[in-house]
C-alpha cells in the first residue's frame, strides 16, 4: 500500500509542478497564479491522510523550488507544504468531507500559503515581498484554488479508490 | 495525541526542509549545490517536454486563427482589415510611446535634467486609496528614494521606496504628498498638496494677498540638492481661486499637467540641473514669458555662424548694415 500511495503522491506532486509552472503561470491571469500545487497536496491530505499529506507537500515543496524559473530559498516552500498537507489531513474530519467542506479547505489553504511564504521569506531577509500586494494575491489565489478544488480532489478521489480500496478515507 | 511514526515522520519533513533553508542560505559551492543543480536540470527537461505537450493551450490564440481563415474569402478579408486596424492601433500606441519620450526629452533638455526612462509597469489597486504606482527602473539603475518623477507634460510625484529592478513611486494627487510649488513669473511661493483626486491638486499660498489668477502655471520651487523634488519642474495650471483676500491663506485649486490616469512612460531626474531653470520648462502654449534656456540658445548660435558662412558673398553689406543699425538704436531711450 505505502509503495501504490507514494507512486501516486510522486506522479500528482510532479504533474501539478510542471503544470503551474509550464502553463498556469504563464496563461496570464490576473492576480495570483492558480496554485495548483496546494491544491494537489490538500487534495492528498484530504483522500490519503495527514501523514501522506506532510509527505507530498515536503516533495511538492522541493520540486517547486529546484524547479528552473524559481530561484527563492529552497525549503521555505517544502516547510510551509507540509504544514499545510498535515494540518488539512488533520483539521477536516472524515466523516464530513463533503465537497463543499474540502473546497473551503482548499481555498484557507491556497490563501495562507501566499501569506505563510511571504512571511518566512521576509523573516529570511528577501527584500522580494511586496506586501502591498500580498491582500490581493491571497484573496484570488484562495479563489482560484477553490475554483480548482473539485476538479483535483474528484480525479484524486478516484485514483485513490482504484489504487488503495483498503486504506481510502473519506467519502 | 498522534502516533510515535506520525510524530518522528513530520519531525524529519521540517527539519529536512530547514535544512534546505539553512544551506541555501550559506550558498556556495558543495555537494548540495551540485544535488541542486542536477534537480534543476532534470525538471528543466521535464518543463520543455511539459510545455510542448501544452503548446496548443498556450497558442491557441493563434490555433483559432488558422481555423477562421479557412471560413472563406470573405472572412480572409475581414481579418485582413482587422489586421490593419490593429496594426494602426499599435502603430499609435508606439506613436504615442514615441511622444512621451519627446516630450521628456524636452524637458530634460530644457532643463537640464539628468534622468533614467522608465515604463510602468503596476498601479496601486484604487481600493487603498493611495495614488501608487510601480516602474520598471530600481536600484540596479541609479533610482533612489526621493527622487522626482516626471513625464513629458511635468511633475508625476517622487520614488518612495526602491528594489533591486523596480520603483514605487508616489503621484503627486496621492493625499499625503505635498511639493513646493511656485508661480511662474511672479514667483509666489506655496504648497502644492494632492487632493487623492486625479485631476486636483490644492495650492496654499504662503502670502494671503498673493496674487493669483487662474491660468498661472506652477513650478517646483525645489528642495536641497534636488530631494525630493527637483526644481522647475512644472506641476500644473491653476484652475480656481477660492479664498478672498481677508482670510489667512489664498487657495488655489490646480489642474496637473500631466495626466494621472494615463502615465505611460516616466523619467526619474536622478541629478537635477545645476541652475534653477526657472520657467523655462513650462508648456510653450501657456501664456507666460518662456526664457530661453541655455542649451536651445547654443543650438540657435551655431546655426545663425554657419548660416552666414554661406551666404556670405551675397549679403556682406546687409548683415553689416543691420549690426550698425542696433547700437544706434539703443542710446535713444
Amino acid at each position: 500500500v505505502i509503495w501504490r500511495q507514494a507512486i501516486i503522491i510522486g506522479t500528482f506532486v510532479l504533474a501539478a509542478v510542471l503544470i503551474e509552472v509550464t502553463l498556469l503561470s504563464r496563461l496570464g491571469i490576473p492576480g495570483a497564479t492558480p496554485d495548483l500545487v496546494v491544491v494537489t497536496v490538500v487534495a492528498i491530505a484530504l483522500t490519503m491522510g495527514p501523514v501522506q499529506g506532510a509527505v507530498s507537500g515536503f516533495v511538492a515543496g522541493v520540486l517547486l523550488d529546484l524547479a528552473p524559473p524559481g530561484d527563492t530559498l529552497i525549503g521555505v516552500n517544502a516547510l510551509v507544504y507540509v504544514g499545510i498537507g498535515f494540518v488539512a489531513g488533520v483539521a477536516v474530519d472524515p466523516r464530513d468531507r463533503t465537497i463543499p467542506v474540502m473546497m473551503g479547505m482548499v481555498g484557507l489553504s491556497t490563501g495562507a500559503a501566499v501569506l505563510l511564504i511571504a512571511g518566512l521569506d521576509t523573516m529570511l531577509g528577501s527584500d522580494r515581498v511586496d506586501w502591498e500586494q500580498i491582500p490581493v494575491l491571497t484573496l484570488t489565489s484562495a479563489l482560484y484554488g477553490v475554483i480548482l478544488a473539485p476538479l483535483v480532489i474528484l480525479a484524486m478521489r478516484a485514483v485513490v479508490r482504484k489504487a488503495t480500496p483498503e486504506v481510502a478515507v473519506g467519502v | 495525541m498522534f502516533s510515535r511514526r506520525t510524530r518522528i515522520l513530520l519531525g524529519v519533513l521540517v527539519v529536512a526542509s530547514l535544512t534546505f533553508v539553512i544551506l541555501d542560505l550559506r550558498g556556495g559551492e558543495g555537494p548540495f549545490a551540485s544535488v541542486r543543480n542536477a534537480g534543476s536540470n532534470v525538471l528543466g527537461g521535464l518543463e520543455r517536454v511539459a510545455a510542448t505537450v501544452f503548446s496548443p493551450i498556450t497558442g491557441a490564440g493563434s490555433w483559432w486563427s488558422t481555423m477562421r481563415d479557412q471560413a472563406g474569402q470573405i472572412q480572409t478579408l475581414t481579418r485582413e482589415n482587422e489586421l490593419l486596424r490593429g496594426q494602426l492601433q499599435t502603430l499609435e500606441t508606439d506613436r504615442s510611446r514615441a511622444a512621451a519620450l519627446d516630450g521628456l526629452l524636452r524637458v530634460a533638455g530644457v532643463g537640464q535634467y539628468r534622468f533614467v526612462p522608465a515604463e510602468v509597469i503596476a498601479i496601486g489597486p484604487a481600493q487603498d486609496f493611495s495614488w501608487t504606482i510601480s516602474i520598471d527602473a530600481g536600484r540596479n539603475d541609479g533610482i533612489e528614494p526621493d527622487m522626482s518623477v516626471i513625464n513629458g507634460a511635468g511633475l508625476v510625484g517622487r520614488v518612495l521606496k526602491t528594489t533591486a529592478d523596480t520603483s514605487t513611486v508616489v503621484l503627486v494627487v496621492d493625499q499625503g504628498s505635498s511639493v513646493g510649488g511656485r508661480i511662474a513669473g511672479t514667483g509666489e511661493i506655496g504648497i502644492v498638496s494632492g487632493t487623492g483626486r486625479q485631476d486636483e491638486l490644492e495650492f496654499e499660498l504662503l502670502d494671503p494677498l498673493a496674487d493669483v489668477r487662474v491660468g498661472d502655471a506652477l513650478v517646483t520651487f525645489g528642495s536641497k540638492g534636488g530631494r525630493p523634488y527637483a526644481p522647475g519642474l512644472p506641476i500644473g495650471e491653476v484652475v480656481e481661486v477660492r479664498g478672498t483676500g481677508g482670510q489667512l491663506t489664498r487657495i488655489a485649486r490646480v489642474r496637473p499637467y500631466a495626466d494621472m490616469s494615463r502615465i505611460s512612460v516616466v523619467g526619474v531626474v536622478t541629478k537635477p540641473p545645476r541652475i534653477d531653470p526657472r520657467d523655462s520648462v513650462l508648456p510653450a502654449s501657456e501664456g507666460i514669458d518662456v526664457i530661453p534656456s541655455p542649451a536651445p540658445l547654443g543650438g540657435d548660435v551655431e546655426g545663425d555662424v554657419t548660416v552666414p558662412d554661406v551666404a556670405l558673398p551675397d549679403a556682406t553689406v546687409a548683415p553689416e548694415e543691420e549690426t550698425a543699425a542696433v547700437p544706434v538704436e539703443e542710446p535713444v531711450p
